[in-house]
């Protein structure tokens, strides 16, 4: 290397190669390779190590990302690993599905047409790596503090909460009803971004670190949650947000209208090949498949649509291509593998006298902006048109759903049924039942997974200063 | 008069410099004559001392003379007084209150009595008070002559002299609370004239100088210049024995040290010794301690010789030719005396010996002659009273470590080898070491660089215990040890001050290193380093006066940084008793009473007679918690001092905290003796165990050492800062200004050292201790990661975080005011960083409309660049500054580095020019380009330091701009080679208003206790405008440390300076701005009321053009395209344009309108200085609220309608240079019309910056080259002043005969500089100095031509000129870059150190050139004639030019006999440059 200061410029950004498109929709698996240990001390190495790190700056959980580029840089594995894990609990999680180019890539100081470091793909080589070598977390310092917190939910609030406790000496148990963990990670995002192994992994790290997971079990249904409050010292929840959006509009009931959750579990227990799954399979095969939605689910539901052999996959979004609210990496991706996009259409009806034929789009333009700087699309009179459709799937998001048990034990929501937290209360994410802490999608709304991950690591820091565990 | 206590003025601060000299008689005969021309030459020397604001008082200048005994019987007798066969007399301050006076006269008559001497009488000695002016009669004393009778003939004169002295000790001790009292000399051998009076008002003052009967036969002279206007009559030189130039920059060691080891002091011939301590006076001047302390060694029974030798010996460690019975003499002293380091040069008598000395730097300038009436001169310069050039017989200078001394007893002239020999000689030092001192071996390998390794568990509860982040493992020691060197960052510290921040912070961090500005230069750790040693001792000290082979029994160490090893050894030494100290304490006990406690044991283990008190905090038990080493460090050596016990013992401290050069300056700066820093080692040797070292094998084994080397390093550049070379000079010097810290902890702890605003007391010390205890002893807290050197999440707040630049940079971009709002929002409500955070506007006044306020326009013009050379900045980024700040009508900044001449008269150009130690591209055209001439005396990140630009952002564009070669590294040095003192910066001051009568000049000093009273010595020097900057200013590139520990906020220094100008009445002679971290109109209003007149700003118009604070600039990889060289970045991702610097600096100014009319007033002058608009508010923590600000606010007790701000156009000097007006009037026709022609002038040396008048009218008409085909010759004789032919442009040839003084052809650009002797003086022209020191410095051009010696450093930083000399001294060619030097005849040491481009000739006659060059970047070789033709050839044409020009017949002789002497010639050259290629580079060149 001629100057180590300006492998920047003379080594170009390079992402881990893709599969290409023709063989990747044959399959649902992960469609990055791994990065080799040269190509990635390499690209590590092109980290300038800025004063002022815009990269960790952005990041939710604020890794410390010039300092695990710097030992990748190194070739110091294990220790990048260790230092990788003590801001998030899923590194691997999150270097495969953050939308870095809208966090710590997008901040990357080498952003400004330098192409920023490829973080994303080393943070996930670094976990991914250590643990094939047989890294595992220290916890040989570990000293049990004779406490057991009750966790609802093994989504990645719940994890990383889980990952905190167990590092400080509190037991937590795991609740969650599926019969995997990861919750939305395992059910809501396609194997091709995330592979169901690469759970079964953390699940394996985790219990080797001392968490219990009590799975297939519906706390509220299986077990009463007054029974937590009662073995537990304390409780955390983190169950997500699972009320879909809707549309409003007429034809939302036809047949051949599919939530976007439903659509991809149904896909993923499929493959996962539950009992029962092929027959609970929504197969889009050879079919016109409308997809409405800009953001990161709706880009699951085209791939996935894709992948099931779709005749054709169109996606709509009221807003532009630059407003789009998800991971410009998957739009890309989509298109790639063949998904049409049409802007600036907002859906108004959709139509069929059976089951569903088409979508009725009206074309939008931007206008002024709403109170948090976003411009609303407003309807353009006349431009009505109608698109040809066997199937729909609505991907507009998801809105709390809290459980109703919640109330009877003192838990308050917000209006927007948003569990209420820190509100006067001693210790962060704490409910306004003491003993009842909440992070995740179920306290901030449906939101990325790292916050997620946050939440639920500062949850469990409230917990640990709520049980006077120093 | 005095200034009130609430601000932050103090007299202590004050400092001086002057010109002094010396006339003796060989021959020992008195004669009028002799002290006639001594007042004479101290007239001659009036431009090196200061006049005060009543344009009359100077600052003080005296006479010490050989008693002039018939003299002093005739003025007694017609007093009335009978004297003796032996007598002595002196003079007496005493207070004009008569009650007063008398029980002065009564207590000094007692104390005189009791040592069996008798008053023979008391004359009121005739003043004439008219000499006077208004400030000298303010504090002018009753004095009187006092005589006294020696009562028996037993007493010979030495005896009769320790009686005098002690009685005189004893009135002083008894008459401690008179201020007035004082006797200037009271001795049978000498005597003292002095006052508050310029030279030329002496004699009228004193009337008995005039009187033809005073007769000596030796006199020395002195005149002062002090920094502030308040000097005192007591204060003026000489004292009782000697006169001195410069400063003691090691003095708050020595008089430390003169404390403790005053109770060791024993002396048959003073037997009442211990009753009159402290011996050296702890206050006043650092003159007057030097000399009582030379007193003292004069009344125990030394000589002179020996005593001045002792004090400030030459330096004897590095140089590896000396003498090795010479050395054991250093050596043995060494023990007992810590050098008493300059820069220092000193005359002095004591009736035996007329002898005059320079330091081991030699940085004071000194010269002699001995004319045919057998009489000896010494002075600053050359010229100082006219004898005809054939009657000096013998004519020279002293350099670094010389010594020049007359035996008045034998008429013998002794030299500096002379003196060596009869000092080494008197005992037999060499074998007394050598059966006594143990030298320690150095431990090269040391596989067990942690003997005990810790494991990780123990190792984490350590870093953790110890405040030991990831990041500091990484960046700091990790490179420390890898690199031997310390970590270089760039920007600046925007972190809270410790005090300030929510975070644990080192105890450490709350010291601030003192560093020297203006008063007193620092030194060259990189390219002087043979002045500097870190040799330490180990055993007690004993009784200087009784020389002993047992007094030699030391343990010698290289270095005061341990390894394990080596500590191991000195405690299995058997003589070397020790205790060990836990700093260990149950927290029930408390900090304080823990510390109290450890104290008390380490006293009875002294008084048990244990020679070592090992510190210890390397055994952690739970449930205790470590007093910091350096809390208990210092109070321990305070206490030992108080106690008189300290110098019985050593004290070695064996401590985590202790990790960076840093730490160990702070721990030997409070009195350690060794530093074994074993968390240091346990941290390596993980990292190494770890694979996070990557070393091979052998370097691994080595890396204890490689990290001892790394702070080896740092510390000299801590000590260099304060220009002291040796580790015992800085032993206990307390260096440091605490900024944070109770006045609890600095009484028990840090006695004596500056501590302004309170703060942390021990309650906060011990709750940080504590908050790391209960992480330290849970195992499942990891270390934290750190963010004190770069942000992150969690860490240390930083005031130039992601969002204020993203918030700054949409600001500037959209233009937007709203998201210039935010921005502001951001940094004006941040959590309290600095001190102007917890300063609010006091809203009480009535609001005024916006549009009633000044316009922008008003405000803008107050706004200037900071100075960021082209070099740190891309061009792009440079010109859009200056386009910005001239659209603005605001002032953009050069820096140092030149600029292109085709910006000049454009809009790209810089209004500012930098002038800096470098002298990068400074040429007359570039000087007359300029309304404002900055010179930069210390940069807020890194005071103490030059510039460095790292080889690989010099590209061809810049080395032409720089007078450089692409590629090589920058670095300009320490100190400007001109500025050694007050009376240098007069002096360069002076240089630039003469070749540019038109600019203002600006002096940049940084903040730092006594800051103020620099400024006002910089007032005085005529300055027009004096910046000073804080310590969180940006730089390029610098060690972490200079930019973390160096410098205080700007806060406190803006508020001294703006305190102390207004109390010297100087105020309104000067503009005072601001600089550091100004982000906001807020910034601007809050340092406008704490003084400032105009506002500097560097890093936040920087942000605006793109700059995102990465923290990269020294690596020229800048993505931002902002701070690199690098073409695709500075092309492609440089993005900013001057609109975006205009639009911040409007939004700027226009929140300074809104707060001013929210404050109801008009304009910014208003407020300026108006401290009645700011109130202090409380802190948000604990420390934070013990803070005291006040002194910020004071008004100094002055009223607010005294000056508050500059009210004068310029700051014109007293000299008027009227030879220079006169030499314009005559040459400026044929200058305009260029015809050439030829004129005459005669010299004195007060005739200064000769030809720099006419350089800068040719250079503003025809630039710096143009004129050169018709030149004008100016034909000189005389004694040149200092400066002859400063800044000379091409087209004025200057021609003197005679000699000159310092600086000769500095910043010459072109043009031609000749000098010969006069064709009638009898010497011998090639071995006699000819020029002073630093000539040539900063030259880019043109020739010099000299029959005869240089001075000290010729050709600093020579960038293109040739010249040939015939001798030079120390230093020859340091820094040079470019040109060609010959030296005919003997160079002294250090000849081209970091020497990177241009070359040399030598010729070595005594065939020892190869001890004398710096071996570290150049080669030497042979001329071949064969093979080198060209060189031949180009020496030849050198000497032919030199005779031609000088009529020299040295160089005469060896043209005509080339072939002899060729093979004695070497060539120098860089080590990167091949020898072909010399000449051509040179053609090129020209």
């Amino acid at each position: 290397m001629a100057d180590k200061n300006l492998q920047f410029l003379d080594i170009p950004r390079s992402d881990p190669p893709k599969t290409a498109v023709e063989a990747r929709v044959r399959d649902f698996r992960e469609i990055y390779a791994p990065y080799d240990a040269a190509t990635a001390a390499q690209q590590a190495g092109r980290c300038i190590a800025c004063g002022n790190p815009f990269c960790e700056w952005k990041c939710p959980v604020h890794n410390y990302i010039p300092n695990w580029l710097k030992l990748i840089e190194e070739g110091n594995l294990f220790e990048a690993a260790e230092l990788s894990h003590k801001t998030n609990s899923l590194p691997e999680v999150c270097g495969r599905i953050c939308p870095q180019d809208r966090l710590c890539e997008g901040a990357c100081t080498l952003n400004d047409g330098l192409g920023a470091v490829s973080i994303g793909a080393i943070e996930k080589y670094i976990t991914d790596e250590a643990l094939r070598r047989g890294w595992k977390p220290d916890m040989s310092n570990v000293q049990p503090a004779g406490r057991r917190v009750a966790i609802v939910g093994a989504g990645p609030a719940g994890l990383a909460c889980a990952d905190i406790l167990v590092r400080n000496g509190v037991q937590p148990v795991v609740f969650d009803r599926y019969a995997r963990i990861g919750g939305l990670l395992t059910f809501g995002i396609p194997p091709f971004k995330l592979e169901k192994q690469v759970m079964e992994k953390r699940r394996e790290i985790m219990e080797g670190m001392g968490v219990e997971f009590r799975l297939s079990c519906d706390v509220g249904r299986d077990l009463p949650f007054g029974d937590l409050l009662g073995q537990y010292d304390a409780v955390f929840l983190g169950m997500g947000t699972y009320a879909p959006v809707k549309g409003g509009f007429a034809g939302e009931d036809l047949p051949g209208v599919y939530e976007a959750l439903p659509y991809l579990i149904s896909n993923i227990n499929h493959e996962l090949e539950f009992p029962g799954a092929a027959q609970a399979l929504i197969s889009l095969r050879g079919r016109r498949v409308v997809v409405l939605g800009g953001g990161d689910t709706a880009m699951d539901c085209n791939r996935t649509a894709v992948r099931q052999g779709a005749e054709s996959v169109t996606c709509t979004y009221r807003r532009d291509e630059g407003n789009m609210p998800g991971s410009h990496r998957d739009y890309k991706n989509s298109r790639e593998e063949g998904v049409e996009f049409l802007f600036n259409r907002q859906p108004i009806e959709i139509v069929g006298a059976e089951r569903v034929e088409g979508v009725k789009l009206v074309e939008t333009h931007l206008g002024a902006a709403d109170a948090r700087g976003r411009r609303l699309p407003q309807p353009v009179a006349g431009s009505e048109e109608i698109l040809p459709a066997d199937a729909v799937i609505i991907a507009f998001g998801f809105l709390p759903s809290p459980p109703s048990w919640l109330n009877e034990h003192h838990v308050r929501l917000h209006a927007s049924g948003r569990v209420r937290v820190s509100a006067g209360a001693a210790n962060a994410f704490q409910t306004t039942n003491p003993r009842v802490f909440a992070g995740g999608d179920m306290v901030r709304g449906s939101d990325l997974v790292v916050t997620a991950v946050f939440e639920g690591r500062e949850a469990a820091r409230g917990i640990l200063n709520y049980l006077a565990v120093a | 008069m005095p200034a009130p206590s609430s601000g932050l003025y103090k007299e202590t601060y004050e400092r001086d410099s002057c010109g002094f000299g010396l006339i003796a008689s060989l021959d020992d005969a008195p004669s009028h004559w002799l002290v006639h021309t001594a007042i004479s030459s101290l007239n001659r020397l009036t431009h090196r001392g200061a006049i005060a604001a009543d344009g009359k008082t100077g600052d003080g200048c005296g006479l010490l003379l050989k008693r002039p005994e018939s003299f002093l019987r005739a003025v007694a007798a017609e007093a009335g007084i009978y004297l003796r066969g032996r007598f002595a007399a002196g003079l007496v301050f005493l207070s004009r209150e008569s009650g007063e006076a008398a029980a002065a006269r009564a207590t000094l008559a007692a104390a005189l009595a009791r040592q069996g001497l008798e008053v023979a009488g008391w004359r009121v000695l005739p003043v004439e008070t008219e000499a006077c002016g208004a400030d000298a009669l303010r504090s002018l004393p009753r004095i009187e002559q006092l005589f006294v009778n020696c009562p028996t003939a037993e007493l010979d004169e030495a005896a009769f002299n320790r009686r005098l002295f002690m009685a005189r000790r004893f009135a002083e001790k008894a008459r401690e609370r008179d201020p007035l009292f004082y006797v200037p000399s009271l001795s049978a051998s000498i005597i003292v004239y002095k006052g508050m009076v310029m030279p030329q008002h002496l004699v009228q003052f004193y009337p008995d100088l005039a009187d033809a009967r005073l007769e000596s036969s030796v006199a020395v002279f002195h005149q002062r210049f002090s920094t502030n206007t308040l000097p005192q009559w007591r204060l003026a030189h000489p004292y009782r024995y000697l006169a001195h130039n410069g400063e003691i920059n090691t003095i708050q060691c020595n008089r430390n040290w003169a404390t403790a080891r005053g109770p060791l002091l024993r002396s048959a011939l003073l037997p009442q010794l211990q009753e009159v301590l402290p011996l050296v006076s702890l206050s006043g001047s650092d003159s007057q301690s030097l000399d009582n302390m030379l007193e003292v060694l004069l009344m125990g029974g030394l000589d002179a010789l020996h005593a001045m030798r002792l004090l400030m010996p030459p330096a004897w460690h590095g140089l590896d030719a000396i003498d090795p019975e010479l050395r054991a003499f250093y050596e043995y002293y060494s023990v007992h005396m810590e050098p008493w380091d300059g820069p220092a040069g000193v005359v002095l008598t004591d009736g035996r010996y007329a002898l005059c000395t320079l330091d081991r730097n030699g940085l004071r300038p000194a010269r002699f002659c001995i004319t045919a009436n057998r009489c000896l001169t010494v002075a600053s310069e050359t010229g100082v009273w006219d004898y005809p050039p054939e009657e000096v017989v013998r004519q020279g200078k002293l350099g670094p470590g010389d010594m020049i001394a007359l035996d008045l007893k034998t008429g013998v002239l002794l030299s500096s080898q002379d003196i060596d020999q009869l000092l080494k000689s008197r005992h037999p030092y060499k074998s007394w070491l050598k059966k006594g001192v143990r030298y320690l071996e150095s431990d090269l390998v040391d596989p067990r660089l942690a003997a005990e390794p810790m494991d990780r568990a123990t190792l984490s509860l350590y870093q953790k215990m110890f405040n030991v982040t990831q990041e500091e493992r990484d960046d700091i020691i990790r490179v420390l040890a890898q690199d031997e060197n310390e970590a270089v960052g760039s920007m600046g510290d925007d972190t809270p001050l410790p005090v300030l921040s929510h975070q644990v912070r080192s105890l450490y961090d709350y010291f601030r290193q003192q560093f020297a500005q203006v008063t007193n230069p620092p030194i060259d750790p990189l390219r002087e380093s043979i002045v500097m040693s870190l040799q330490t001792q180990i055993g007690p000290e004993c009784n200087i006066f009784e020389p002993a082979p047992e007094h030699a029994r030391q343990v010698v160490l290289g270095s005061p940084i341990l390894s394990q090893r080596k500590l191991r050894q000195i405690l299995a030494i058997e003589e070397v008793t020790h205790e060990f100290i836990d700093l260990q304490y149950p927290p029930g006990e408390g900090l304080r009473a823990a510390i109290v406690r450890m104290c008390a044991q380490a006293e009875s283990a002294v008084r048990e007679g244990k020679l070592v008190l090992l510190l210890s905090d390397r055994y952690l038990v739970k449930g205790r918690i470590p007093a910091h080493a350096l809390l208990v460090t210092a109070a321990v050596h305070q206490h030992l001092v108080r106690t008189g016990l300290r110098c019985k013992c050593n004290l070695l401290v064996e401590t985590g905290t202790a990790r960076e050069p840093h730490h160990f300056a702070c721990l030997i700066g409070y009195g350690a003796t060794a530093v074994y820093p074993y968390m240091a080692y346990q941290v390596l040797f993980e990292m190494m165990r770890g694979g996070r070292v990557k070393l091979d094998f052998a370097a691994r084994l080595e890396l204890g050492r490689s990290y001892r080397a790394g702070v080896r390093k740092g510390l000299f550049k801590i000590m260099s800062k304060m220009g002291i070379s040796t580790i015992s000079s800085y032993r206990s010097a307390q260096l440091f200004e605490i900024v944070g810290l109770a006045d609890e902890v600095v009484r028990l702890c840090f006695t004596g050292t500056e501590s302004r605003v309170q703060g942390a007391d021990f309650a906060d010390l011990e709750a940080d201790a504590l908050a790391l205890a209960r992480l330290a002893w849970n195992p499942r807290e990891a270390i934290a990661q750190g963010g004190l050197l770069k942000y992150m999440h969690g860490g240390e707040y930083h005031m130039y975080n992601p969002d204020v630049i993203a918030a700054l940079q949409a600001a500037v971009i959209s233009g937007d005011p709203a998201h210039y709002r935010e921005f502001a929002q951001l940094v004006n409500s941040r959590p309290p960083s600095t001190f102007r955070d917890l300063l609010a506007l006091r809203t009480a006044a009535r609001a005024i409309p916006l549009s009633e306020v000044e316009p922008a326009g008003a405000i803008l013009a107050r706004f200037d660049g900071a100075g960021m050379s082209l070099g740190a900045l891309s061009p792009e980024a440079h010109e859009a500054l200056a386009i910005a700040m001239n659209r603005l009508g605001a002032r953009s900044n050069s820096g140092e580095g030149g600029e292109d001449p085709a910006r000049y008269r454009t809009e790209k150009n810089s209004k500012i020019k930098q002038v800096a130690s470098g002298r990068f591209g400074v040429t007359p055209e570039y000087l007359i380009n300029a309304e404002v001439l900055q010179i930069k005396i210390a940069q807020g990140a890194k005071p103490g330091e030059g510039g460095q630009l790292p080889g690989h952002k010099v590209n061809d564009m810049i080395a032409t701009l720089r007078f450089a070669r692409p590629g090589v590294g920058l670095i300009s040095p320490p100190p400007h080679h001109d500025i050694y003192s007050i009376e240098d910066l007069a002096q360069l001051i002076f240089d630039l208003k003469q070749v540019n009568p038109t600019a203002l000049v600006s002096v940049r000093l940084v903040a730092e206790p006594g800051v103020g009273t620099v400024a006002a010595g910089v007032a005085k020097a005529y300055a027009d405008l004096i910046t000073i900057s804080g310590y969180d200013g940006g730089t390029g590139a610098s060690p972490l440390s200079s930019i973390k520990y160096a410098g205080t906020p700007w806060e406190l220094g803006l508020a001294e300076t703006h305190q102390t100008l207004r109390i010297n009445d100087l105020r309104h002679r000067v503009r005072l701005q601001a600089d550091g971290g100004l982000k906001t109109g807020l910034d601007v209003v809050k340092a406008a009321i704490i003084g400032a007149e105009s506002f500097g700003f560097g890093s936040a118009p920087m942000v605006a053009l793109g700059c995102k604070y990465l923290r990269i600039c020294h690596l020229n990889n800048c993505t931002t395209g902002v701070a690199t060289q690098h073409n695709v970045l500075r092309s492609k991702y440089f993005t900013g344009l001057p609109e975006m610097v205009i639009n911040y600096f409007r939004f700027v100014a226009e929140e300074v309108r809104e707060i001013l009319a929210s404050l109801g007033v008009r304009g910014l002058a208003e407020i300026i200085g108006r401290t009645e608009y700011l109130e202090a508010r409380p802190g948000v923590t604990p420390k934070q609220r013990k803070l005291d600000l006040t002194p910020i606010l004071s008004s100094a007790g002055l009223a607010a309608d005294a000056p508050q701000f500059c009210a004068v156009a310029s700051n014109a000097p007293f000299d008027k240079g009227e030879l220079a007006e006169r030499m314009v009037r005559d040459l400026l026709p044929a200058i305009e019309g260029k015809r050439g022609g030829e004129w005459s002038y005669a010299l004195s040396n007060f005739n200064r910056s000769i030809g720099a008048r006419l350089s800068g009218e040719i250079a503003r008409r025809w630039g710096n080259y143009a004129m050169e085909d018709a030149p004008i010759t100016v034909r000189c004789t005389g004694h040149a002043g200092q400066s002859f032919g400063v800044w000379n442009a091409g087209g004025l040839h200057l021609y003197l005969e005679g000699d000159a003084n310092d600086y000769v052809g500095k910043g010459m650009a072109a043009g031609r500089i000749v000098l010969r002797h006069p064709r009638r003086a009898p010497f011998v022209a090639r071995h006699t100095v000819i020029m002073g020191n630093t000539c040539l410095y900063g030259a880019t051009g043109g020739e010099l031509y000299a029959a005869g010696v240089a001075g000290e450093r010729f050709a600093v930083r020579n960038s293109g000129a040739v010249a040939v000399i015939e001798g030079a001294g120390d230093h020859c060619c340091e820094y040079m870059t470019g040109g060609a030097v010959c030296v005919l005849g003997r160079t002294g040491v250090n000849f081209g150190a970091g020497f990177t481009g241009g070359f040399a000739y030598v010729l070595d006659l005594e065939r020892n050139f190869v001890d004398r060059y710096n071996h570290e970047l150049i080669d030497i070789s042979r001329i071949h004639p064969e093979a080198m033709q060209s060189h031949v050839q180009h020496l030849e044409g050198l000497l032919e030019r030199h005779v031609t020009a000088t009529g020299s017949s040295w160089a005469e002789e060896i043209r005509g006999d080339l072939r002899t002497f060729l093979p004695k010639f070497w060539v120098v050259k860089p080590k990167a440059a091949s020898i072909d290629s010399l000449i051509d580079s040179l053609r090129r060149a020209a």
